[in-house]
């Protein structure tokens, strides 16, 4: 499990789309918290993803219009979207590579 | 007191649009009536996808907005499918729908569909307008939203109480971005930054001064090198800037569908397409290389066939200005992110400037690549020989074109033929529906390319499935009298779909026979629109007969509009062909 922090315009649809990315992936959503924050407005989201979900993820959200900040609960560890993925290693056809090409 | 619609058009006017496809219904009445003396002309299609691929078409040539209207309800969910194709694609899009009244809004009111949200995550920002007031700053924000960065599709909802309305107006406004987003923007093209991406961190500088010099140091260590060019190039207007880096870089060069064009065929370096479509040059050079300059591809599945099979011993360097397409598909090497209008020029300095710089190829035999690519002739294509005549067709065609003619491609089998033999250095001449794939995209499209460009000769080639599901548009084409040349490569099957069968379902043909196909010349007639057949007999011998090449000719010049039909083998295919799944070094050439 894993907890991502979006800062954002709290702009029509915004929100929203924050969590379209994450429901285009057919991912479960256990715990959802948008707020108020310093004049602008926070989501934490607690998402279970494999390290190129959450890549991707936050790849997507940082894409979004009115989006400010994306980052992750792991402070001073490499984000996830710095590390490789798909691994060029990986087969198809493994649990983790078909996790890999999701 | 100006009305809410008169402002809209007030508004559309500032932002330089004189052309808008629409179609009108009930809840946007109050802006059709406010139409005449406007400025703004209004094209009426025959249907709101019509209208929005129109407006797609006249985006695509001008890199300007198109502008497409249409009312509530199903007038708005006409406009979906155009929506996902301007996002796939980067277009820059403005779709404005009627709603219904404010008072109504939740209620299942007559024609009521809650189309902001069913596009919110096919667009890049919309808005449902509250207050007659929002109107000026959402047509701005609409706009500048739909141009900057990656450009793409908005939707901007306005009840129908709100046109109506009225207001003090003295003149449009001009959406400036909060400091932070533009900051965003900028740390986003900074890429890399750690663990966060923030309006406030700090970028590493991916992308800059030393970002660069790791690549240039990368190029020379590199043994085979290449470049892969995608749609980025044209839509940030670096074409000049690419072509002088590849001829200075000296390295195999390809391009996905949408970057056909940005690199002049005749390039030394330039080995043909590239994806599950590709020449056997461009997909074998793809897979061997050992560093992949990606320069604004977002490569897609199409481009990468198994992403975990993609170019296997490759670093690679990815010039992108989304931040959401890095790392997608493969993980790249270096980043570097940004507006190609920038970066590549950036790039090109650094590269001169190096001490040691790659000018001359000389590490990187690839002469094989590049016999191979001039070999791709008709033969690879079709070993069987069923698609000849219509290869020969489309070769007839594209050579006598008059230059900077424009082709739009529908999507299917004749997609990929007109892909793979157009041979045009025109950035913007190719024009399809790559990402979605939509069928019925090309005849609307060409409508809104021939008013963008009144004198270009505006080719449309469609398959038969495709023309019939936009077919309404002829008579857009005829009462504006537009001399879009129309061709239908005429199977009688869903081509592409039946090809797949044929190959991966033991020819089980099911639902893709269209055999009992109306007489599109007598439909175009019905039309009165000139129309004229051509059976591939005609294209077997090689050169073509003078006939033949009068009556191509004759059709291609015409002042007004005109269809051509031409008949093709049922069971032709495309090749070279990668199957679904399998690495782009796996390309079938042939049935088996």
């Amino acid at each position: 499990m894993q907890a991502f922090y979006i800062r954002y315009r709290n702009t029509q649809g915004t929100l929203m789309r924050i969590l379209n990315a994450v429901s285009r992936r057919a991912l479960d959503m256990p715990s959802v918290r948008a707020e108020e924050a310093e004049g602008d407005h926070q989501v934490i989201l607690l998402l279970e993803v494999t390290p190129k979900q959450a890549a991707q993820l936050e790849r997507e959200w940082f894409s979004i219009v009115d989006v400010l900040q994306v980052s992750t609960v792991h402070a001073g560890l490499p984000a996830a979207w710095t590390l490789p993925h798909p691994p060029a290693s990986v087969a198809g056809n493994t649990e983790e590579g078909l996790a890999a090409r999701a | 007191m100006l009305k809410g619609a008169e402002i809209v058009l007030q508004c559309l006017r500032a932002e330089g649009v004189d052309l808008v496809f629409g179609y009108p219904g009930g809840a946007i009445m109050p802006l059709y009536d406010a139409l005449e003396g406007s400025g703004v002309r209004h094209i009426l299609t025959r249907h709101e996808q019509g209208a929005v691929f129109a407006a797609e078409g006249y985006a695509r040539v001008t890199g300007k907005p198109g502008v497409a209207i249409a009312t509530s309800g199903p007038g708005a969910t006409n406009l979906v499918t155009g929506i996902a194709d301007a996002k796939m694609d980067s277009v820059p899009l403005v779709c404005i729908t009627g709603q219904v009244r404010s008072a109504l809004i939740g209620s299942d009111a007559f024609q009521e569909t809650d189309v902001f949200g069913m596009t919110l995550s096919l667009t890049k920002w919309s808005r449902l307008v509250r207050t007659i007031d929002e109107i000026p700053e959402a047509i701005a924000e609409g706009f500048y939203w739909a141009r900057s960065g990656r450009p793409g599709p908005v939707v901007i909802d306005i009840p129908t109480d709100m046109l109506k309305a009225k207001k003090e107006f003295s003149e449009p406004v001009k959406f400036v971005p909060q400091p932070r987003i533009e900051q965003a923007a900028k740390n986003s093209a900074n890429g890399h930054s750690g663990n966060s991406h923030s309006a406030n961190g700090n970028g590493n500088g991916a992308g800059r001064g030393g970002t660069f010099d790791a690549v240039v140091t990368m190029l020379q260590k590199a043994q085979r090198p290449v470049a892969l060019v995608g749609a980025g190039a044209k839509l940030s207007g670096a074409v000049t800037e690419l072509r002088r880096l590849l001829d200075d870089l000296n390295i195999p060069s390809f391009a996905t569908v949408h970057g056909l064009g940005a690199i002049p065929p005749q390039a030394s370096h330039y080995l043909g397409m590239v994806g599950m479509h590709g020449t056997r040059a461009a997909n074998m050079a793809l897979h061997e290389t050992d560093l992949l300059l990606v320069l604004g591809a977002r490569l897609d599945d199409r481009v990468t066939g198994d992403p975990s099979r993609f170019a296997p011993f490759a670093k690679i360097v990815h010039f992108e200005i989304d931040p959401a397409q890095l790392d997608r598909v493969r993980a790249c090497e270096i980043p570097v992110l940004g507006d190609l209008a920038e970066t590549i020029p950036a790039f090109h300095t650094a590269l001169g400037q190096s001490p040691t710089s790659r000018k001359d190829g000389e590490k990187c035999d690839w002469s094989e690549w590049r016999a191979l690519a001039c070999g791709a002739e008709r033969a690879e294509l079709d070993p069987r020989g069923l698609a000849q005549p219509t290869i020969r067709f489309l070769d007839e065609l594209f050579s006598r074109l008059p230059q900077d003619s424009v082709v739009i491609a529908d999507v299917g089998q004749h997609q990929m033929w007109a892909a793979q033999r157009y041979r045009s250095s025109s950035p913007r001449g190719f024009i399809t529906s790559g990402g979605l794939g939509a069928m019925g995209f090309a005849l609307p499209a060409a409508v809104g390319v021939q008013l963008a460009k009144p004198q270009t000769c505006v080719l449309c080639v469609s398959g038969d499935g495709g023309f019939q599901m936009n077919i309404q548009e002829l008579a857009t084409v005829h009462r504006l009298g537009l001399p879009v040349k129309m061709v239908i490569v005429d199977n009688k099957y869903l081509g592409m779909v039946r090809q797949w069968q044929q190959l991966f379902y033991q020819r089980n043909y099911a639902e893709t026979d269209l055999s009992d196909n109306p007489d599109f010349v007598e439909i175009a007639k019905a039309y009165k629109i000139p129309a004229r057949r051509l059976n591939e007999d005609a294209m077997r011998e090689f050169p073509v007969s003078q006939g033949t090449g009068d009556l191509i000719d004759g059709f291609l010049h015409s002042r007004g509009p005109e269809l051509l039909v031409f008949d093709c083998a049922p069971e032709a295919n495309v090749f070279p062909m990668v199957p679904a799944g399998a690495s782009l070094s796996e390309m079938v050439f042939e049935e088996e």
